[in-house]
């Protein structure tokens, strides 16, 4: 009896353990094959590898939670968007949308229905079929259900404050209806999508036993990581705070190589929480770490040692990180107090707010904050998206022909304060307003950020020398933002979030947008020109040619720059990695997309 | 003794519900709150964070989350969840046997700290101005002043740049190197364990060193010129006799009731180190939170660390009696 207990759970081993190592048994006829080293695609550059290994790369924060419709910040979405995928992504190397669930879509003549065609006969991880249902419940059951907490749905309201329609027609096919023509929708729709069969017993509107809400506390980090299910190429397998998680392969990820074989090359993806940066350098030139992105102080001593530890150090000065970085003049500043009536009128004026331009010497911040390893930036729209007006044509390359620059200039910047009247009436070397009282302007950023810090003295120091005294007073960042927000700040040198979406910086440039911190009061009285800006960006959203909609953006980019200047930028970081060589298809890294940034983790291998 | 150390229990209670409303209105001074993060973020709408808002509890005044915090803590034992990770808030400061790597790293630097100091101190009491006495004392001034994050980076640093460990297939930071992190306990893994520890002891074991070997040298010199141990080297006892068993024994009292003193010390103090060296502790996951204003969390910690500092001077009250018969408490 013993005995066959014995055998009984000697075989139920056995079978598990084949089940859990269980994957397609050929290849699904609807897989996605990744065209490694093929020419004419964007992976020209690749190789195609092999599997096997384990990779290392380091993070800075634990991560929060495994739930990836509720999080808010990288440090958890790292780690869940290697586990799920979306109907559509963007590819790694040209930031271009391309089928991944779907494996195609029609958008109808009107422009308001778009249908995905999914991909058959994908599985989950946990093997359950991958089908309509899941997208059908992703979108209406999460993303679009009010009781539960995300921030994915601010980036599917329409402009006419309603959400679209998702429908399932078939088993795999989905269509998606919206009331009025939204060209960023196509991207939305590629959040990612959720198991169906995992999930909705944590939702109360298919589960009325479970009480509202309790799918926002759903795949936490005390869930056991055999309960996460996905679609990605790696799959959640342990996790020790303040150390590292570690991820496995999922045996059912649908991308394949030219060659047949099944993606991802790793067998594990190991990511070392690591707190110091100065640490994580440490360990990468200690050989610990695969791959690392690095700041750009660190490139001289990793440049030292490239050739003789075996590792590649890319530094492309041409090449910024996404995001913004600028000074924000507060139009509003004294308005609700009746005070600063002399700053506020200063401050709307378009003339001082171009003088304020020529005065950021941004070669002089590049070589002495940045290593020489920065951009200048004058667009709203990151340098890395098609829609950026640098570029010839939608996705073009950049030429910087139309760019609009305030070249460091001394004399402009004097002659621009001379012609409104600000000049120095008594004689102590500092201009003064019409009345007589000196211009004495604070500006803040917040204090700690070395670099911010360093562009404040720079730039207050170039003031200095035409007489225009700013005063410099770093703050606590959180202070810092209740400035803005209360339009109690002055000039303040902060930076922003960006992607490849001209339209999401809709909330920051629209005049009733939450975050046009610079001028509140414009949601209720616009300038001539913010009401131009409105208009391009409604009218950016509503063309679903790319073409036609990155000649609107291009003249919504030269506008803010050239006459609305709300917004004075600075410069752009550029981009730096480095991985060891044996790390196959580590050259493609890219702001975009790294090794360790998840974006290429698919198809890198160890040579 | 039993009714004293059971009152001094009771009076624990009020005195942390006192420290619990200071550091909450601290908390709410702070400017800012959880949001203000997300407030940055583009994508996210003013909508949005008004319903963030309310979910979280945070339009509230400071007097109502508070009373609501404290009537969860009395009604249901609940201190709380954590707004990042929507756990409980010990569970989010605890999790992952973070207790118990702090008061591992924690003791046994005790340990060795105590073990190596106190002869030192003996040592350095028993040849007063002597060089070698002026050499202790200078080299544990040295541990006391470097800064411990200096050191432990500059330790780091030696051990990859200068010493190469990575040669040898040895990492450096965090509790064991890449190929030991998922393997089960073995020899071989206490053994990494313990290559990867010993920085911390040496980082947070030097700069509480200089001070122990000081009190040690110090109240040790104090006893030698008492009149007993004159009398006892009158008698002609052996001079090891006399420090051992006459002096020491007398001149390490004030030194144990330190010993219950540093007992919070298990839990907090090695900040720095152990965010350099990588190491899971207590601290870390409250540091994190004050980052982050996860409020609660902050709130449960520093009931935390509140709690074992009262202990720990209760501790050290009772340790005194025991070894000193003069003290009596009642």
């Amino acid at each position: 009896m013993k005995k066959t207990v014995l055998v009984l759970l000697g075989l139920l081993l056995v079978f598990s353990a084949l089940a859990i190592a269980q994957g397609y048994e050929t290849m699904p006829a609807d897989a996605k094959i990744i065209p490694l080293g093929q020419a004419d695609t964007p992976y020209a550059d690749a190789q195609p590898g092999v599997r096997g290994g384990i990779f290392y790369c380091a993070t800075i924060s634990n991560p929060k939670k495994w739930n990836d419709v509720t999080a808010h910040e990288t440090s958890t979405t790292q780690y869940t968007g290697l586990m799920l995928e979306g109907l559509i992504s963007t590819n790694p190397v040209t930031v271009a949308i391309e089928p991944e669930l779907a494996k195609s879509w029609d958008v109808s003549e009107d422009g308001l229905t778009i249908t995905f065609h999914l991909r058959q006969g994908l599985k989950w991880s946990d093997g359950e079929p991958f089908t309509a249902d899941d997208v059908i419940f992703s979108f209406n059951d999460l993303y679009l259900n009010e009781d539960v907490e995300t921030d994915t749905r601010d980036i599917l309201v329409l402009p006419d404050d309603s959400y679209p329609v998702v429908t399932k027609i078939d088993d795999y096919t989905v269509q998606v209806t919206t009331s009025v023509v939204f060209r960023p929708i196509l991207n939305s729709m590629g959040a990612n999508i959720l198991p169906k069969h995992a999930l909705a017993q944590y939702v109360h509107k298919l589960n009325p036993d479970v009480p509202v809400g309790t799918f926002n506390s759903a795949w936490g980090l005390d869930t056991d990581p055999s309960e996460l299910v996905g679609m990605g190429p790696f799959i959640v397998e342990s996790y020790t705070p303040d150390q590292n998680v570690t991820m496995r392969r999922n045996p059912y990820y649908y991308h394949y190589d030219p060659n047949g074989v099944q993606l991802p090359y790793f067998d594990k993806y190991v990511v070392l929480t690591v707190a110091s940066q100065d640490v994580s350098l440490l360990k990468f030139r200690n050989g610990e770490l695969d791959a690392l992105g690095i700041r750009a102080a660190d490139v001289p001593i990793l440049k030292s040692e490239e050739a003789q530890k075996g590792f590649t150090v890319l530094v492309n000065p041409d090449l910024p990180n996404y995001g913004t970085s600028w000074i924000g003049i507060n139009e509003d500043i004294g308005l609700a107090e009746g005070t600063h009536d002399n700053e506020r009128a200063l401050f709307r004026t378009r003339d001082f707010r171009a003088a304020l331009a020529h005065l950021v010497d941004k070669q002089a911040i590049i070589d002495s904050l940045y290593n020489g390893l920065a951009v200048p930036q004058w667009s709203p729209v990151s340098y890395l998206s098609p829609f950026y007006a640098g570029r010839d044509y939608y996705g073009g390359p950049v030429t910087e022909k139309d760019a609009v620059i305030f070249e460091y200039s001394l004399d402009k910047a004097a002659e621009l304060l001379d012609g409104i009247g600000i000049v120095d009436r008594d004689g102590d070397g500092w201009r003064d307003y019409e009345d007589g009282t000196r211009v004495e302007i604070e500006l803040n950023t917040n204090a700690g950020n070395t670099v911010r810090e360093g562009i404040c003295l720079i730039v207050a120091d170039r003031a200095a020398k035409i007489g225009l005294k700013l005063n410099f007073v770093p703050v606590d960042f959180n202070t810092l933002v209740n400035k803005l927000f209360a339009s109690t700040g002055e000039l303040i040198i902060l930076g922003l979030t960006g992607g490849p979406e001209p339209n999401n910086g809709a909330n920051v440039y629209k005049s009733d947008g939450g975050l046009h911190f610079w001028h509140y009061s414009a949601a209720d009285n616009p300038t001539e020109v913010e009401k131009k800006i409105d208009e391009l960006l409604d009218a950016g959203v509503s063309t679903l040619d790319n073409d036609k909609a990155f000649e609107i953006y291009k003249e919504y980019q030269i506008t803010l720059a050239k006459d609305d200047l709300g917004l004075v930028y600075t410069v752009n970081s550029a981009f730096t990695y480095a991985y060891y060589n044996k790390v196959g298809n580590g050259n493609l890294s890219s702001p975009v997309a790294t090794p360790g940034g998840g974006g290429l983790a698919d198809i890198c291998y160890f040579k | 003794m039993i009714t004293y150390i059971v009152r001094r229990t009771l009076y624990m209670l009020p005195l942390l519900i006192i420290v619990s409303l200071i550091s909450f209105l601290l908390i709410y001074i702070m400017p800012g709150d959880y949001l203000t993060r997300a407030q940055m973020n583009p994508q996210v709408t003013q909508e949005t964070l008004a319903q963030m808002r309310a979910a979280y509890g945070l339009d509230q005044s400071v007097l109502v989350q508070y009373w609501l915090w404290l009537k969860q803590i009395i009604l249901h034992g609940n201190f709380g969840m954590s707004f990042e990770t929507m756990r409980p808030v010990f569970w989010t400061l605890f999790m992952g046997g973070r207790l118990m790597w702090t008061i591992i790293v924690s003791l046994t630097t005790m340990l060795l700290t105590w073990m190596i100091s106190i002869p030192l101190g003996i040592y350095s009491a028993t040849h007063q101005y002597k060089p070698s006495d002026h050499t202790l004392t200078f080299f544990g001034f040295l541990g006391l002043s470097i800064p411990n994050f200096f050191f432990a980076l500059v330790l780091l640093w030696l051990l990859v740049a200068v010493f190469k460990v990575g040669n040898h297939g040895l990492g450096v930071g965090g509790l064991f190197d890449n190929r030991f992190i998922a393997a089960p306990w073995s020899l071989a893994k206490f053994g990494n364990l313990l290559w990867h520890i010993w920085p911390a002891w040496l980082v947070i074991g030097t700069s509480g060193m200089a001070g122990l070997i000081r009190y040690m040298r110090g109240s040790l010199l104090d006893t030698l010129s008492l009149q007993y141990v004159q009398t006892a080297r009158a008698k002609g006892l052996p001079e090891r006799t006399v420090i051992y068993k006459h002096a020491v024994r007398n001149a390490i009292n004030p030194l144990v009731s330190m010993l219950g003193m540093s007992l919070p010390g298990l839990v907090s103090g090695s900040l720095i180190t152990a965010i350099v060296l990588n190491l899971p502790t207590v601290e870390r996951a409250f540091f994190s939170a004050l980052q982050m204003q996860d409020q609660y969390v902050i709130m449960g910690g520093l009931l935390f660390f509140s709690l074992f500092l009262l202990l720990g001077n209760l501790i050290a009250d009772i340790l005194l009696a025991w070894v000193d018969p003069r003290i009596r408490y009642s």
